[in-house]
């Protein structure tokens, strides 16, 4: 790319200051589609990701089932390469039927392993995804001849991004967003009250699986930017986070939501800064993963000092911790 | 190159790694039974995805420092630190903020990963050598091992044996009922520190061999095998060390085959070989263990149902024997209704047992049928009576219960029931109990 970048050599707030210029210049038409460079790339990606993750992940996070999303963003790499290996291209809609296989793969397999063949659930996630995930690398190995390829899946690499990258995550973020409103009061009552919502007919089962399915759905959008694994983070920080701040579930899905992509636009900017001033270039997407940590951090001291302040414990029923007393 | 098993053993390139990883997944293996056993496997998953970035930093720390002599011992301490400090992550957010388990452990996880790759992509452009140093620890690299990394995980191996036998009794107690545990004034919460601490150590050291994304699986895999072959601990034990180094050495064996087969071509990954054998191996105990398998519990219960159906009919022609009739298939048909196929297989079975013979068209019980059969309707009898007298259930509820139990009641409950009921002669619907036939 030889064509004139406006961020280079911006700090951290000049980066804003370029960015919203270059907004305005984008509304009023000055600047056109072609005219997007490789920072603004990185954030539309990036906040993409983050929006289309928070969204999925207030769900993941409040059903319990956080370790299947692990589990399929380990197995997400098979599928890749599967289906890498079958057509040869990395078409939108060949990576969406990947995802969609795999989603449905590891959640079946899982499901298996623990009502069938009476495996324990953390041993059956455990064992599923790493073989699976071991199959996918020597997979990717033997047939690539590229042993890169497979640290670029797991790592990401958001500054390699280009245009077309973006109709892949958008196309997600469109699913997600599609799906999370058409089925926001489904998700709601068969997270929150799952006999209930049997009782009205929604299975909880079948939303298990459309969850795990739009779980992989963005795994795969994203792992061009962020990799496979640090997705995870994309799904799980802002949610818990958003979780201290509010009791409310739509009040939790929009702060998660904002929290991402805040975390995005910082991120991006904050490596901006970092390679002007220092020289460096960091993997933008582990800068948005620590900024997302960052906030989890200061949301957590929130929650402490005001728990401390009134004095009141706040008795939140948990079930993990009944389960867990034995342990104690 | 001709490749013998045996090579693998004495070939100064190949003895390194077959040997070391041998060790080591037979650490993980017995590591793995006392994670798997208190269901947290997955603390394991996050714990080794939690090294990385105490890896990468001091790798990179010692990129900067020119420490390149003592880097092995330099990335053992980091990786231990960083496990450390994710693992007092997970239980803040456990104990302190309510945090579910599942939560947390992935939040862990992923942070700690994001900034692991974020410290690596610091050397990625400036020091090319360390960032080559550091992806190696992603899925491992069991090739390079060299006669020194035998030594460590023999010690490590050493350690974990004698930890294991020394406080046996203890770990029994602890992992199967901690308040029992501390309620017999074990330290059970010294004893989950150390516990704690050899999990760590083994995944911190194993990590060199399978990577931080893999290693937990070293941990799960063997446990999960071992645990389809028994029901005793210290023999858990030993099947899992067992599982382990066979799933170590099959996957640097098969590793270096395969790489060697395609002329260099292809490399095979040792590190995600190892776990893909392992994992087969698990896969392969889940359906194919006896008692356990999932198969051979299909098997056995298809067989039991086939014995049932065997036995029913059996019962049919007792009874129809009795009654005096002459026993042809069109009459069986027209009373049990199985199709003729079936029937006919049934009846082939019975005449291989020798309880039946056939004449021309028609069907007799031999003695042992007649023993045989006397012996179900007697059960069947008896348990009615049992539940008619003994219980008190009401006539008409008693048939379905013991058209069950007449197939499950063994001679010892039988002769139980008889002495109970004090040898009845006739069952609640009035039909004669077969008296036994000796």
């Amino acid at each position: 790319m030889s064509y004139f970048n406006p961020y280079s050599d911006t700090s951290f707030f000049g980066f804003f200051a370029v960015l919203g210029i270059r907004f305005w210049g984008f509304l009023t038409g000055k600047l056109v589609w072609s005219d997007l460079v490789s920072d603004e790339i990185q954030l539309i990606v990036l906040g993409c990701v983050a929006l289309g993750a928070a969204l999925v992940g207030v769900f993941l996070v409040l059903r319990r089932m956080t370790m299947l999303a692990n589990a399929l963003s380990h197995t997400i790499l098979l599928g890749i390469v599967v289906a890498y290996l079958l057509s040869q291209t990395m078409t939108v809609s060949i990576l969406i039927l990947a995802a969609l296989m795999t989603g449905f793969l590891t959640t079946f397999l899982t499901t298996f392993f623990n009502r069938v063949i009476k495996l324990q659930e953390d041993a059956s996630i455990g064992l599923i995804f790493s073989t699976l995930f071991a199959l996918g690398i020597v997979l990717l190995t033997f047939f690539s001849r590229n042993v890169h390829l497979g640290t670029e899946l797991v790592m990401g690499n958001a500054d390699a991004l280009q245009k077309g990258d973006i109709s892949i995550v958008s196309a997600v973020l469109g699913i997600n967003l599609v799906l999370g409103l058409l089925f926001y009061y489904g998700y709601k009552i068969t997270t929150f009250d799952p006999f209930l919502a049997k009782a009205f007919g929604f299975s909880p089962l079948a939303f298990n699986y459309l969850l795990m399915m739009q779980t992989s759905a963005t795994a795969i959008g994203s792992f061009k930017a962020v990799g496979v694994l640090m997705v995870l983070a994309f799904l799980v920080l802002p949610p818990l986070t958003a979780r201290l701040l509010t009791h409310r579930l739509h009040h939790m899905m929009i702060i998660a939501a904002a929290i991402g992509v805040a975390g995005a636009m910082i991120g991006v900017a904050l490596s901006r800064h970092i390679l002007t001033f220092c020289g460096v270039g960091l993997s933008t997407a582990g800068i948005v993963v620590i900024v997302l940590g960052c906030f989890y951090g200061v949301s957590m001291l929130i929650d402490f000092s005001r728990r401390s302040r009134y004095d009141s414990p706040i008795i939140i029923i948990n079930r993990q911790n009944e389960t867990d007393c034995s342990s104690r | 190159m001709n490749m013998s098993l045996w090579h693998f053993f004495t070939d100064p390139v190949l003895r390194a790694p077959a040997i070391g990883s041998m060790l080591l997944c037979m650490v993980s293996g017995l590591v793995g039974v006392l994670v798997f056993l208190r269901k947290r496997s997955l603390l394991g998953e996050s714990l080794a995805h939690a090294t990385y970035p105490g890896v990468t930093g001091f790798i990179l720390l010692a990129g900067f420092l020119n420490l390149q002599e003592v880097l092995s011992g330099l990335i053992l301490i980091g990786a231990f630190l960083s496990a450390l400090i994710g693992y007092w992550v997970i239980d803040c957010l456990e104990k302190k903020w309510k945090v579910s388990s599942d939560a947390s452990l992935t939040a862990v996880l992923a942070f700690f990963f994001g900034a692991g790759i974020t410290i690596a992509s610091v050397a990625q452009h400036q020091f090319p050598n360390l960032y080559r140093q550091m992806q190696t620890y992603l899925y491992g690299q069991a090739a390079t091992m060299t006669d020194i990394h035998i030594v460590i995980y023999g010690v490590l191996a050493l350690c974990v044996i004698l930890f294991i036998a020394i406080f046996y009794k203890e770990l029994a107690a602890l992992l199967f009922d901690t308040p029992f545990a501390a309620a017999t004034g074990i330290a059970h919460r010294f004893l989950e520190m150390t516990v704690f601490c050899v999990v760590v150590l083994t995944l911190v050291i194993g990590v060199r061999c399978a990577g931080v994304i893999l290693m937990s699986a070293m941990l799960i895999a063997p446990a999960v095998s071992a645990r389809q072959f028994t029901n005793r601990l210290s023999l858990m034990f030993v099947w899992s060390a067992l599982f382990g180094a066979l799933g170590g050495f099959l996957g640097i064996y098969s590793s270096v085959v395969l790489s060697q087969s395609f002329a260099g071509h292809y490399s095979v990954p040792s590190g995600p070989m190892i776990v893909l054998v392992s994992g087969s191996i698990a896969l392969y105990a889940l359906l194919f263990a006896p008692k356990r398998g999932l198969v051979i519990r299909y098997i056995r219960i298809a067989k039991f149902r086939a014995a049932c159906v065997q036995e029913n009919l059996l019962k049919a022609i007792w009874r129809l024997n009795q009654e005096g009739c002459a026993i042809d298939i069109p009459l069986l048909i027209k009373k049990i209704g199985f199709p003729s196929f079936y029937l006919r297989l049934i009846l082939n079975r019975l005449i291989k047992q020798k309880t039946l013979y056939r004449e021309g068209v028609f069907y007799h019980l031999t003695r042992l049928g007649i023993k045989n059969g006397a012996r179900i309707v007697r059960l069947h009898r008896l348990w009615e009576a049992y539940l008619v007298y003994s219980l008190g259930l009401k006539i008409e509820r008693v048939h379905k219960s013991a058209e069950e139990m007449e197939h499950i009641l063994t001679p010892e409950l039988e002769e139980k029931l008889t002495l109970l009921l004090d040898d009845p002669k006739k069952d609640p619907h009035q039909q004669p109990i077969p008296e036994v036939v000796r």
